[in-house]
């Protein structure tokens, strides 16, 4: 520890003064064995010193050094003293080896060093961009890639880097990707656009648009071009250039996976919504066309030709049946078109749930005649908050639902319960009930059973769990035990407060 | 000119004034129409019909204005005709004076029969103290109701429920209008209260409760008493 932190103080002083400091001071440690002829060794202690500088300071300063020990060296020791002069040759001879030794030794020792910082480096950045692969390929979603991005920038580079994303239509996107309380103005925003265009860098410390604030760097992959990175750079990244790059690499990398991967999502939700829209159009377009064919052949008939009475009257009953499908159909699509643009507003008032029965059951008088309506209520049902007119339109379908699908003189039961808050209205058939592998999609739009005999365009149970949900309540099916299905509706709901009530009763 | 027959027709799609027309003439009614409010007002005015039917959503004049404008001095029954889903508008125009109201599409029987119960409406009179509905006699001046010949014992909210209702025979009334006339101002939103007393007076007047005929519910809007 203590040798660290004097290196840290030494690295601090001028490195050139400091040998030069050194060297002299050596120098003066030998100067009472001058005259001696011990020179030779100081010669080799010189030439430890010199070893000794070059293992942490630059090539520069080690040349000093080993210049200033042989001139030292000559002046002070090889006699005669004080002088640069040598008398003797094979001292001459020894003054140029002791020269370049300390030279080449110096200059060898720092090609070592800087190599071994180096080798270093390289294995630090290695296990760096392994750290940033592994998390990146972690991170799901564009949030969580850029979020690793940035804090993983922040830690091995020491900058903010800010990354505008192209919007998925290969143009830079200017809002949602900006970080939060960062902005580009206009011509950096230009600039930006043209580093994403051109795949080039540009910027301060590059080759275009030199004069900037900001650095700005492309991210390319093979297929997309994730965007661009803009930094704020105090100096130029330097050797550090082709590392940058190498991350920037790789941040492109998952960028880039997450753009395929949403590109691939909205080609299914392009086929998803295709396939829906031919559904709807199909189902639709026969819905309609059954009932309107109906009434125009109906109706043709009665003008064209002379019938009969009962002919006449049967025609009219087909028109008549025609045009409440109809009315039914144009009925379920304007509601399902209220709950798609989220048009819905509940108006919650008390209501005697035996009123609503009522009109639903006088409805659909002629549809529940064929069977055994059955209508439990509890005993003593308190008044609940409910919005009519949409609960009268779910009862209404399933009612409808029960009519269709149920055989005749079968019974067809509403039962009603107030339970710890909650009106629980149960709506049963004793009909097939439902495939137990369709019965979880009953409830989707458009769903129909395969191979039901009732027209309908598959809404009316969507409409119905629409509603319910309206309420804040839940609805479900099961196919009961002893046969049939039994749909359970349950809506949070107040009882009144009728305790003011009371004062009247005499 | 028998001015009991005459019905006016105020609305803005062809199809519906013919079928009306169609409709109404089978019945025995002589039929005026007017294709919007402005005209409606000014036939309504020049041949006082004996019946309005009127269409809320009318080219150039608000429904609900035209319905106003009428009431300031036409005493005679207007019957609204409004789309699906507008219980409020089907509420302000009630209390704007409207008798009754369909929902198209209707059936026409239902129009008919409407029709009729309207005509028949004639405002209370002060000689006029005892109704009758078939088996059930109200008393007015002496408060007291019978039913089988048989006495009620009604509490004096339920007797000013029934009697409000009663007075106003055939005629829908919304709830706010009810909690206002029975309860008060202060009482109009109040419905729990008027539900409550419905379902207390429908099991004293109605022969099955669970089943009325005499205090009929208009879902999401009010009461109606009788056919």
């Amino acid at each position: 520890m203590k040798i660290k932190e004097v290196a840290k103080y030494f690295s601090k002083v001028n490195p050139y003064l400091l040998s030069t400091l050194i060297v002299g001071f050596t120098a003066l440690l030998c100067l009472p064995f001058s005259g001696t002829q011990s020179y030779h060794v100081i010669s080799f202690i010189l030439l430890f010193v010199v070893s000794v500088l070059a293992t942490f300071l630059g090539i520069g300063p080690v040349f000093l050094a080993a210049t200033l020990s042989a001139l030292v060296w000559n002046f002070f020791f090889i006699p005669p003293h004080f002088t640069f002069h040598i008398a003797r040759a094979e001292d001459i001879l020894m003054f140029l080896m002791f020269f370049t030794i300390a030279i080449l030794n110096g200059i060898l020792t720092t090609r070592i060093r800087r190599q071994e910082r180096l080798a270093r480096e390289r294995e630090i950045r290695t296990e760096v961009l392994f750290k940033l692969t592994s998390e990146l390929s972690k991170s799901s979603g564009m949030d969580e890639v850029l979020r690793v991005a940035i804090s993983e920038i922040n830690k091995n580079f020491g900058f903010a880097p800010f990354f505008i994303l192209q919007d998925g239509n290969e143009a830079l996107f200017h809002s949602v990707w900006l970080q939060k309380n960062r902005e580009l103005n206009q011509q950096e925003f230009d600039i930006a656009n043209w580093v994403f265009n051109n795949c080039q860098k540009a910027g301060k410390f590059s080759t275009a648009f030199l004069t900037e604030k900001y650095s700005y760097y492309p991210l390319y992959g093979a297929r997309v071009k994730p965007g661009v990175v803009v930094l704020e750079l105090e100096n130029a990244l330097g050797e550090k250039e082709a590392y940058w790059e190498t991350f920037l690499a790789l941040i492109s990398n998952a960028l880039e996976r997450e753009f395929l991967g949403e590109l691939a999502q909205k080609v299914r939700f392009l086929d998803e919504s295709d396939r829906l829209y031919k559904t709807l159009f199909n189902s639709i377009s026969h819905e309609l066309r059954i009932p309107v064919a109906t009434i125009l052949g109906s109706a043709d008939t009665l003008i064209s030709s002379k019938q009969d009475e009962n002919t006449q009257k049967a025609l009219f009953t087909e028109i008549f049946t025609a045009s409440l499908r109809l009315n039914r159909l144009i009925e379920n699509l304007l509601n399902m078109s209220r709950l798609e643009s989220g048009r819905i507003t509940v108006r919650l008032d008390w209501y005697d749930i035996n009123d609503l029965f009522n009109k639903v059951s006088q409805d659909l008088n002629d549809e529940l005649k064929p069977f055994n309506v059955k209508i439990n209520l509890q005993e003593d049902m308190p008044l609940v908050k409910i919005d009519f007119g949409l609960m009268e339109q779910v009862l209404y379908n399933l009612l409808f639902n029960a009519c269709q699908h149920a055989p005749a003189t079968t019974s067809i039961g509403i039962d009603a319960n107030y339970i710890e808050g909650e009106l629980v209205i149960q709506v049963w058939d004793e009909g097939a009930g439902f495939p137990k592998n369709v019965i979880n999609n009953v409830f989707d739009k458009f769903y129909r059973v395969n191979g039901s005999k009732t027209g309908g365009l598959g809404l009316g149970l969507s409409i119905v769990k629409g509603f319910i949900e309206a309420h804040k309540g839940t609805v479900s099916v099961e196919n009961q035990k002893k046969g049939g299905a039994i749909f359970t509706i349950k809506i949070p709901s107040g009882s009144p407060d009728i305790i003011n009530m009371q004062f009247d009763e005499t | 000119m028998n001015e009991n027959n005459t019905i006016l027709v105020i609305d803005d799609e062809l199809q519906i004034r013919r079928l009306l027309e169609i409709t109404l003439s089978a019945s025995g009614y002589k039929i005026i129409h007017s294709s919007n409010g402005k005209d409606g007002l000014i036939d309504a005015a020049s041949h006082h019909p004996s019946l309005i039917i009127l269409d809320l959503g009318l080219p150039d004049i608000d429904g609900q204005e035209v319905l106003s404008k009428l009431k300031e001095w036409y005493d005679k029954p207007v019957i609204v005709l409004s789309v699906r889903d507008s219980e409020e508008d089907i509420i302000k125009a009630l209390d704007n004076g409207a008798n009754d109201y369909l929902t198209k599409p209707f059936r026409s029987g239902e129009l008919l029969a409407r029709i009729r119960a309207a005509l028949r409406y004639k405002p209370v009179k002060e000689n006029e103290p005892v109704l009758e509905f078939e088996t059930l006699i109200i008393d007015l001046p002496n408060r007291t109701v019978k039913k089988d010949g048989e006495l009620l014992k009604l509490t004096s909210t339920e007797f000013s429920l029934l009697a409000l209702l009663a007075k106003n025979q055939g005629r829908v009334l919304t709830h706010q209008y009810i909690l206002k006339e029975v309860w008060g101002y202060s009482y109009t939103e109040q419905t729990q209260y008027l539900r409550v007393f419905v379902a207390q007076l429908r099991k004293k007047i109605e022969n099955n409760p669970s089943k009325p005929v005499l205090l009929v519910t208009e879902s999401g809007i009010g009461y109606r008493f009788g056919k």
